[in-house]
């Protein structure tokens, strides 16, 4: 650790500049990793909010809330329990005076069961009567404000923001919440239709209709449109970055270490045993790493401190805990590389000709 | 008493019509509180007389002793640790570490050999008796060449061996500080009761010696005349 530090203090641009390297590649994984995941959050934050264990679709639909649908009849065979909710899911359009118009999912729920009851708010109230929506935070960091009338695509009534919710997007679209009796009159079907799908927190619901199915809520995820193939794409791109991450400081590390055998050949000369030397150069890239590390988590948290709300962005520290070990533990194994090296160090090699 | 005695010793590398015989039956002994020179051209096969001598190298043939004890059968291990403890290095590139400044040197000797270095008295008086204790601050980068030196004689005789082996000490010098460096040595050899064994091609030490062996071709050969001349004048 001596000769370690020693070193590090008094060649301060070089460290500095392999410390900066390691800063900027930490920098980048911690980044891409959560923006990754604020963008996978971002396709189930309301799924997770339900609490659901299940969900019960057409079974034509392909497992798509979009493509689902449940009919009055078949609703008759389906016994809903006190964890059983029905939702009637809509594409829509919102549109105000003054502010940008919102590509937008409305969910009608219905006020006597848990979705709506468990519904938690950040200001306003519930929906109550007819017309009336809950909006994602989306809508208020977008300019909305409550008591705003928005109008959904091309329907003539008009819908008032009584409420804000947050972590209500589905699909990366934020939700409106609104009362299922209005999905109707937005779907413009009448009362042929019940609802789009039941949320269950159960791992099934009672119901006997050959038309319907019940699907774990995790397959449900895993079919929403885009979300799989996204989330393997962010995944193989963190893969590639954190093993080329690894090469390149394995490869710094091992570099640093061969400039260094002339010293290490006249230690070894004078008798420092290999050992001494194994430990030095382990230390080193330990510190290395970890103060890069520690800068680099620095400026992420300044990242998520400063980056605008509507970049979704999320941090997992368990994970972003594993990618730090990750590179703490590579740096090792870089360090580890030159081993050979320092043993087979010849200090006959000091001794001029 | 002899401290150090090479005898018989042979040195060849690489085989059949590659093969060079280096080293041809070397017979050599260094007693304490001598300055013995090896002199030698480029070639001569001087720096591997060093490497075995300080047991960085086995020699094909031939026996080494430290004190009676045979470095020619010690394990790599062992020889380690007499480098540590019993022989004290002093390179040609000065065999200082550009990151430590001169008090670390030491204190990294300290890390390492935590017995049997210099007590503080023993280690003020050392830089003193060298003219480097206004430099422990310093780094060999701002050194001149021969206080350089001068550091890296006190980092050899920090450990307190039986031995200093020298590789080419003034080669960087001018005649004022060859004439500094080989007057320090002697007078360490004599003061301090060390071995001292400069390999070098520089005949502006001769006259700091008390012995003086001549190897060319791998073969050595000791100044009689010199020794002779020496050891009258002292008796005088």
């Amino acid at each position: 650790m001596f000769l370690a530090i020693k070193e590090i203090k008094h060649e301060k641009l070089r460290y500095g500049l392999i410390i900066g390297m390691i800063v900027l590649i930490s920098y980048l994984i911690f980044v891409l990793t959560s923006l990754a995941l604020g963008l996978a959050n971002s396709n189930t934050d309301a799924i997770k909010s339900w609490n659901a264990q299940s969900i019960v679709l057409n079974k034509d639909s392909n497992i798509s809330l979009g493509q689902s649908i449940i009919t009055e009849d078949q609703a008759k065979n389906i016994k809903l329990s006190s964890k059983d909710a029905y939702i009637g899911q809509s594409s829509v359009v919102a549109k105000s005076k003054g502010v940008d118009q919102i590509s937008a999912t409305y969910l009608g729920i219905d006020k006597d069961q848990y979705l709506y009851k468990d519904l938690k708010l950040t200001s306003g109230h519930k929906a109550t009567k007819a017309h009336e929506v809950v909006a994602d935070e989306k809508f208020e960091q977008s300019g909305y404000k409550l008591g705003d009338k928005i109008k959904l695509n091309s329907l003539k009534d008009k819908y008032t923001i009584v409420g804000f919710t947050k972590n209500a997007k589905i699909n990366v679209a934020p939700i409106l919440y609104g009362r299922i009796s209005d999905w109707q009159e937005i779907k413009g079907m009448g009362t042929t239709l019940a609802a789009s799908a039941v949320v269950s927190q159960n791992q099934k619901t009672d119901f006997s209709d050959a038309n319907l199915k019940n699907y774990p809520i995790q397959k449900f995820i895993d079919k929403l449109p885009g979300y799989s193939a996204q989330n393997s794409t962010f995944t193989f791109m963190i893969a590639f970055l954190m093993i080329i991450s690894l090469i390149v400081i394995a490869v710094f590390l091992y570099i640093l270490t061969i400039q260094k055998i002339p010293n290490y050949a006249v230690l070894r000369a004078q008798g420092i045993p290999a050992k001494v030397l194994i430990k030095t150069t382990i230390a080193q890239s330990v510190i290395l790493v970890i103060s890069g590390l520690v800068i680099g988590t620095i400026l992420t948290i300044l990242t998520a401190i400063g980056i605008p709300t509507s970049v979704p962005m999320s941090f997992n520290i368990p994970l972003l805990s594993l990618v730090a070990i990750g590179l703490v533990l590579t740096s090792i194994l870089g360090s580890l590389v030159p081993i050979r090296t320092i043993l087979k160090v010849d200090p006959v090699e000091v001794i001029g000709g | 008493m002899t401290t150090i005695k090479l005898t018989n010793i042979n040195k060849t590398f690489g085989k059949g019509l590659s093969k060079v015989h280096v080293l041809h039956d070397i017979n050599f002994e260094a007693n304490k509180g001598e300055l013995i020179l090896v002199l030698g051209p480029s070639g001569s096969g001087k720096s591997t007389f060093l490497t075995i001598t300080g047991g960085l190298q086995t020699p094909t043939s031939g026996t080494v002793e430290l004190n009676g004890k045979s470095l020619t059968s010690a394990s790599k291990k062992d020889l380690e640790k007499l480098r540590l403890d019993k022989i004290g290095f002093v390179l040609q590139s000065y065999n200082l570490l550009p990151y430590l400044n001169v008090r670390e040197q030491f204190q990294l000797v300290d890390r390492v050999k935590k017995q049997g270095n210099l007590d503080k008295k023993r280690f003020d008086d050392l830089i003193m008796t060298l003219g480097i204790e206004d430099l422990l601050h310093k780094y060999p980068s701002e050194l001149s060449g021969g206080q350089n030196q001068r550091v890296a004689i006190a980092r050899a005789l920090y450990t307190d061996p039986e031995i200093i082996l020298a590789d080419e000490p003034t080669a960087a010098l001018d005649s004022d500080r060859v004439a500094e460096v080989g007057k320090m040595l002697q007078e360490l050899a004599k003061e301090k009761n060390k071995a001292i064994v400069v390999v070098t091609h520089d005949l502006r030490l001769q006259n700091y010696a008390d012995r003086i062996y001549h190897i060319i071709d791998g073969k050595m050969t000791e100044d009689k005349a010199t020794t002779e001349t020496k050891e009258a004048t002292e008796q005088k």
